[in-house]
């Protein structure tokens, strides 16, 4: 692809001045006169029958004006969406309120109390009085499927919500012929996504149109479900998602509170708040991961795979929420790596347990993948002891077979894997890092280096079931004076399309990145789109606006030609002018052929006026990105300490459209990975109370936390889409959480440490390592 | 979580008892308990004060005395629910009288939920250690009164 003056320039994003100067509004910034909030009140048990809610003393409150529970929500709301319809499925109805008097999950929303002010509703929804009977509670995924465990949803009769199975080739067989076999059981321990801002909600009802403003990642997909929820034609239905402060998956959703809120709004005629608190947004937001996966690698002496087995036990927590089956079937899907695995099968189980449900979050289930294959390839490596790289190789899937199609049945678009491997090898200097470790071991000093090469899928499709396909839209719009407006259906929350859009459009027009404005978010000013997840912003929605702007310039060119008297093949421009070719004094400005857009009379023959296109595109396949990371730790035995001393990141996402921005997606990325193996890690106890309920006990990483990234990449097209470009936003933290395991393991090997849960914290390492000592 | 440990209280197993069974006693020498209102049959309604580290609050509920062989054992009963989650209680107290001093060993576990559990459950067990010991030292100051 050309990269122009526009197109893979290094520009700093355009949103960021209004967003790091306090001038961005979010969904709390919004005040209306009259307005009304909104106090959930949350169960404290993790499964209970609700006896009775007394709300008497919380009507009474100064400045409550209505209190609703399940009863009130059963006559005004419908369900909310429980997911991609998947075979076989049993997913439970959901409603704004529990409204079958059964509690699954600490945090489950029990009743709503609202109030003049924030404070009251509060200070009321403390009044509200629940009696609960406390039921057994099931924890963990694997005891839920145990015969005799607490059932959450008695109607379905099972914890099982679906079983499916990946696979090709003939497993046994393999397994039988092969000279070793490696085994594993990982614990992907669940995570909180915990974005900047939290959730919220806010719901007008005027001049017969509700308008919900609401923090989340798919308004349109909102819009048309809240017409279900909330029973209101979806014309009369606006949604808007004003400025997003993060989602990483945890505001890809349709929520209870957004029904909720829209349907107070409703009763009571007044503008309505929620904002979500940050212990609600702990116990009340999906978490991600939360998985057990066992995985069996057979090969033969010389390194060659020739049989993966997985079962992956999915915890699902109390619901189905959007998505959520969704997320480990793309375990299941993305198993074999960036490896030729002939003979593969995977079985993925999900399972409701009581806790928060889990839902799609940065990865969603390629992670897990990912993680699994590359710990097996390690195991594999020591097994044999074979340099883990030369595993790699070994196995790697050769530029010459793609599109390549995997047992699981992905079919990976394109892709030079050992090209990343190399560069990562080259910069990281490989050989002189395995010689340093060696002669730090004889002084007792433990370096570590990790290795992950890893491939994921992007552009990820429309919500099954809900919009149906994958598919985004794109309206490139000129103005009459030659300014561009650009509306994408891609909803960002820190993405940076007001950036990579405009770029696109002003690599195809001509016309300056300043005079493009990129509108999002808005239903009622954007045409029906998807939103943002999946890394699909560039590869799908960036298409769109490619296209679109294309088709704007075809009948700029016909303009063009028509009031310079010319044929269209004969007209050459350079973007702000448009010339006859060989006859450079006819020529007129991009402005004025704009202008005559809207001129009816100036137009050929048959021709609409005005220069405003709107395609929605539909990419051929889902596209493939990869890369290698190489992580070099130092641990210390006395304290299980673990320090970064590089770490090498070699990403291939196709065209870069902008490096500075797919620099920021890959450090944010990377530090969400490496978080997860070393940082993050939610807590519950036995009766599933969260014992990470807040930042003291559940640990984001700081600045000061982590390494500095040391960036390279490779450039392999997509040949699915015109910008031959592949998502980034999840590739970091796919490729991180692996490498930096990897790494730590491999410092730990001289003790035969093989296999430590995550986070793996300076405890767990001590831990390990007095459990070893006899090898010290 | 659970709590066990031995007090020795200077008095006779007798003595001992009777403190144990007046709700007088009990009110003032229970850390916490702003009030204690008989029920009958051996069950109060109790309001009780507690801070777990950053948590605090105030929990309405009930405490009653269980399982009593007099002068041997008796199991304590707590629940209680307040704004930063619920608690759910037995204490069982079994004396044993040594030397005309009584020895009290307990055992105890407890169930939390909300705030207390996500956020106080570091302490919880340094505070509930804490209170028990606050308890038997004014046993011990009742039997010097």
């Amino acid at each position: 692809m050309v990269i122009s003056h526009a197109l893979g320039a290094r520009i700093k994003r355009r949103e960021d001045p209004r967003l790091i100067t306090g001038r961005a509004i979010y969904v709390d910034d919004l005040n209306f006169a009259g307005m009304v909030h909104v106090a959930i009140v949350r169960s404290p048990h993790a499964h209970a029958t609700i006896r009775s809610i007394d709300t008497t003393a919380a009507r009474r409150a100064p400045g409550v004006v209505a209190v609703w529970t399940g009863e009130d929500v059963k006559a005004r709301c419908g369900p909310l969406p429980v997911g991609p319809r998947i075979k076989e499925m049993k997913a439970p109805k959901r409603f704004p309120l529990v409204i079958d008097g059964v509690v699954r999950h600490v945090g489950d929303p029990v009743a709503a109390v609202v109030a003049t002010t924030m404070d009251a509703a509060r200070d009321a929804s403390d009044l509200v009085e629940v009696d609960y009977e406390p039921l057994p509670s099931v924890q963990d995924p694997e005891a839920a499927l145990e015969p005799g465990a607490p059932i959450l949803h008695q109607d379905l009769g099972t914890n099982v919500c679906f079983r499916m199975t990946y696979g090709g080739g003939n497993v046994e067989e393999a397994f039988a012929g092969a000279d070793v076999v490696v085994k594993t059981r990982i614990v992907q321990q669940r995570l909180i996504p915990a974005a900047m801002e939290t959730r919220g909600v806010v719901a007008q009802y005027k001049g017969g149109e509700l308008t919900v403003w609401t923090s989340t990642q798919i308004p349109h997909v909102v819009k048309t479900t809240l017409a279900e929820t909330v029973r209101l034609p979806e014309h009369e239905i606006h949604v808007i998602a004003p400025e997003v402060g993060g989602g990483f998956g945890s505001k890809l959703d349709v929520y209870g509170e957004e029904g909720l809120v829209a349907a107070l709004a409703l009763a009571l005629g007044r503008p309505v708040k929620w904002i979500e608190s940050r212990r609600e947004n702990f116990i009340a937001t999906i978490h991600g991961r939360g998985q057990i996966d066992y995985v069996e690698l057979a090969a033969h002496h010389d390194g060659t795979v020739a049989g993966l087995r997985v079962r992956a036990i999915a915890d699902l927590g109390a619901y189905s929420q959007l998505l959520t089956p969704g997320v480990p079937t793309n375990t299941g899907l993305m198993c074999c790596g960036c490896y030729r695995i002939p003979n593969a099968h995977a079985e993925v189980i999900g399972v409701f347990t009581n806790r928060t449900p889990t839902d799609a979050y940065r990865g969603a289930g390629r992670p897990e993948a990912t993680f699994l294959i590359e710990r097996a390839m390690d195991l594999l490596a020591a097994e044999l002891k074979m340099d883990p790289v030369e595993v790699r190789r070994k196995n790697f899937i050769p530029p010459a077979a793609f599109p390549y199609k995997t047992p699981t049945g992905a079919v990976y678009d394109s892709g030079n894997y050992e090209r990343a491997l190399d560069k990562a090898l080259e910069r990281a200097d490989y050989r002189a890092l395995r010689d340093e470790q060696a002669k730090l071991r004889k002084q007792g000093r433990y370096l570590g280096i990790g290795i992950a090469t890893y491939v994921e899928i992007t552009g990820l499709g429309a919500v099954a079931g809900l919009s149906g396909g994958n598919w985004e839209s794109a309206t490139v719009r000129v103005e009459p004076t030659g300014k561009v407006t650009v509306l994408t259906g891609t909803s960002p929350h820190g993405q940076g399309e007001e950036t990579t859009f405009a770029q696109i459009v002003s690599d195809r027009l001509g016309v300056p990145v300043e005079d493009v404005v990129v509108l999002h978010g808005d239903t009622r000013a954007v045409p029906h789109g998807v939103g943002t997840f999946g890394s699909r912003t560039t590869p799908v929605g960036g298409s769109a606006v490619y296209v679109a702007a294309e088709k704007v310039k075809d009948k700029a060119v016909q303009i063009a030609a028509h009031l310079l008297e010319a044929a269209p093949a004969d007209i050459s421009t350079d973007g702000a002018r448009f010339t006859v070719r060989g006859s450079p004094e006819r020529s007129v400005e991009f402005k004025d052929v704009a202008r005559m857009a809207y001129k009816a009379y100036k137009l050929p023959a048959g021709m609409e006026p005005g220069l405003d296109v709107t395609h929605f595109f539909v990419p051929k396949e889902r596209v493939f990105p990869f890369g290698t990371h190489l992580c070099v730790v130092e641990v210390d035995p006395d304290t299980g300490e673990v320090t970064f001393r590089r770490y090498i990141a070699v990403d291939d996402c196709g065209n870069i459209l902008n490096p500075l921005l797919v620099a920021g997606q890959i450090h944010g990325g990377i530090v969400q990975g490496l978080a997860q193996a070393i940082y993050e890690g939610v807590t519950y106890d036995d009766e599933g109370q969260l014992l990470t309920g807040t930042f003291a006990e559940y640990v984001v990483p700081q600045a000061t936390d982590v390494p500095a990234f040391e960036l390279d990449h490779t450039v392999t097209p997509s040949p699915h889409n015109p910008l031959g470009a592949k998502g980034v936003g999840e590739a970091g933290t796919i490729g991180a959480t692996p490498a930096v395991v990897n790494a730590i393991l491999d410092a730990l090997a001289p003790f035969g440490v093989k296999d430590l849960q995550m986070p793996i914290t300076p405890r767990r390492v001590w831990e390990a390592l007095e459990g070893n000592s006899a090898s010290r | 979580m659970k709590v066990e440990g031995t007090y020795t209280l200077p008095a006779s197993r007798q003595k001992v008892w009777e403190l144990l069974n007046d709700p007088k006693v009990l009110a003032k020498a229970t850390p916490g308990i702003k009030q204690l209102d008989p029920l009958g049959g051996d069950t109060y309604k109790a309001t009780i004060e507690v801070g777990v580290g950053p948590v605090k609050g105030t929990y309405a509920g009930q405490v009653s005395i269980a399982d009593k062989v007099p002068l041997e054992r008796m199991t304590l009963k707590v629940e209680g629910g307040g704004k930063p989650g619920t608690i759910r209680a037995t204490g069982e107290l079994r004396l044993e009288e040594q030397d005309g001093k009584t020895i009290v060993a307990y055992t105890g576990d407890a169930h939390i939920t909300g705030l207390i559990a996500s956020v106080g459950h570091r302490l919880i067990g340094g505070v509930t250690k804490q209170m028990v010991g606050e308890f038997f030292k004014a046993l011990e100051n009742e039997l010097k009164s």
